[in-house]
């Protein structure tokens, strides 16, 4: 009799928890994580934000102006730091680029990430430790693309770059 | 009387939940500059490391659900240090051995049978192993078997950076260390309070409770990985 009870409140508690699990991850984790939203309740949240989609929908726009019109940003890479500057491109696109150092060498590391990768995926186009580099290329994927510049020596440096193309500017990171 | 308990059911796993939607934040994987740092690293970096693997291990609340659950019942201090002992023996072995072999498990399914781990602690402290199979099965061993686990979930963290080999092993070493140290530091609070809440009546009252709204945190964890393990 008591072991019946015992078997009915351990079923019950395994029910109640699987329930209220399945409820938060249609409701609420599935639309934050993956944009599945069977119910729509998690876009009503707000919940779907997180995913990429929502990002470069309203940067579209945008992009028709910013299209092949040559930008130009100056950017100091302080001592013993790295920086990145970003641009969001679609697959195939092209951009050119130059840029040049106030002073002295930088690493860089011209690089790719897929949109919407969590697992910090990314491809290198060219990794070099130079003062200047002049060059265009072509994005292989959809996602941010642009370059890491690695401040190695005791004394900032500045960069000059200079670039046009398909993209939408994403800057510092 | 029934209902009134099946409330007290809601309300505790729904406040958890609202814990772990918070902690959201904190994602799982690692963060843009950790990742800068691993992509752009060269060589022994003893320290860096080490505080990659406290903060990967501070901010794991899929491990950190599961110590609560091995914690929960254990209130003298030789058990706790056997049991962290067995899971920390366990899951150094893999973190160590799957990155060193460089063995390729999957983080989403390694991740599911961590939040499993989760659920199996909170129905073993509901007592459910014990009455449905008549006995507990080793708690130690089970301990021991989950860290495993969880030292290959630690370990596919790491694999997705390809670390070059220059300095790997000690590398590695200072990340295992760093894991220790932050597990020891959460336990520190995790024991904190539960042996706080221990000597008020209301641990025993809301002791099935908890570990129900642990197991439904844990069903919550393998949803997630599986879902995502199926996106990907």
């Amino acid at each position: 009799m008591e072991s019946n009870q015992k078997s009915r409140s351990l079923i019950k508690g395994t029910i109640i928890s699987l329930v209220i699990a399945t409820i938060s991850l249609v409701l609420f984790i599935l639309p934050a994580e993956y944009n599945i939203d069977p119910t729509g309740v998690g876009k009503s949240l707000g919940l779907t934000v997180f995913n990429s989609d929502a990002k470069t929908t309203a940067p579209t726009a945008a992009e028709q102006s910013l299209h092949s019109k040559q930008e130009s940003v100056f950017i100091t890479v302080p001592a013993g730091r790295g920086i990145e500057y970003k641009l969001v491109m679609k697959k195939y696109s092209k951009t050119n680029y130059e840029w040049i150092t106030s002073t002295g060498k930088l690493y860089v590391d011209l690089h790719g990430e897929p949109k919407g990768d969590t697992t910090g995926y990314f491809e290198s186009y060219a990794i070099a430790t130079a003062n200047q580099m002049k060059g265009s290329f072509t994005a292989p994927f959809e996602g941010s693309h642009g370059w890491y510049w690695k401040n190695n020596s005791d004394s900032d440096i500045q960069v000059q770059l200079v670039f046009d193309g398909d993209y939408i500017i994403e800057g510092l990171k | 009387m029934l209902s009134r308990s099946t409330l007290a059911y809601l309300l505790h796993a729904i406040l958890l939940l609202l814990a772990i939607v918070s902690v959201e934040s904190f994602a799982h994987g690692v963060d843009d500059s950790t990742r800068s740092f691993l992509e752009n690293n060269t060589g022994v970096q003893i320290i860096p490391f080490m505080y990659i693997g406290a903060k990967h291990m501070l901010t794991g609340y899929d491990h950190l659900l599961f110590l609560v659950g091995v914690l929960f019942f254990l209130h003298r201090s030789k058990d706790v240090l056997l049991y962290v002992s067995m899971f920390t023996l366990g899951h150094s072995l893999t973190l160590m051995t799957g990155v060193l072999a460089n063995i390729q498990v999957n983080a989403y399914l390694i991740d599911a049978i961590i939040g499993l781990s989760v659920v199996y602690k909170g129905f073993d402290n509901l007592g459910g192993f014990k009455h449905f199979l008549g006995h507990q099965p080793n708690p130690k061993i089970a301990v021991l078997i989950f860290g495993l686990f969880h030292g290959f979930g630690l370990a596919t963290k790491i694999q997705e950076f390809e670390l070059p080999s220059e300095g790997l092993m000690t590398n590695l070493l200072s990340f295992n260390f760093g894991v220790e140290l932050g597990q020891l530091l959460a336990l520190m609070f995790i024991l904190l309070a539960i042996n706080f809440w221990r000597k008020f009546a209301s641990f025993d009252r809301f002791a099935q409770t908890t570990n129900t709204a642990l197991m439904s945190a844990g069903f919550m964890l393998i949803g997630m990985q599986l879902t995502g393990y199926f996106v990907n």
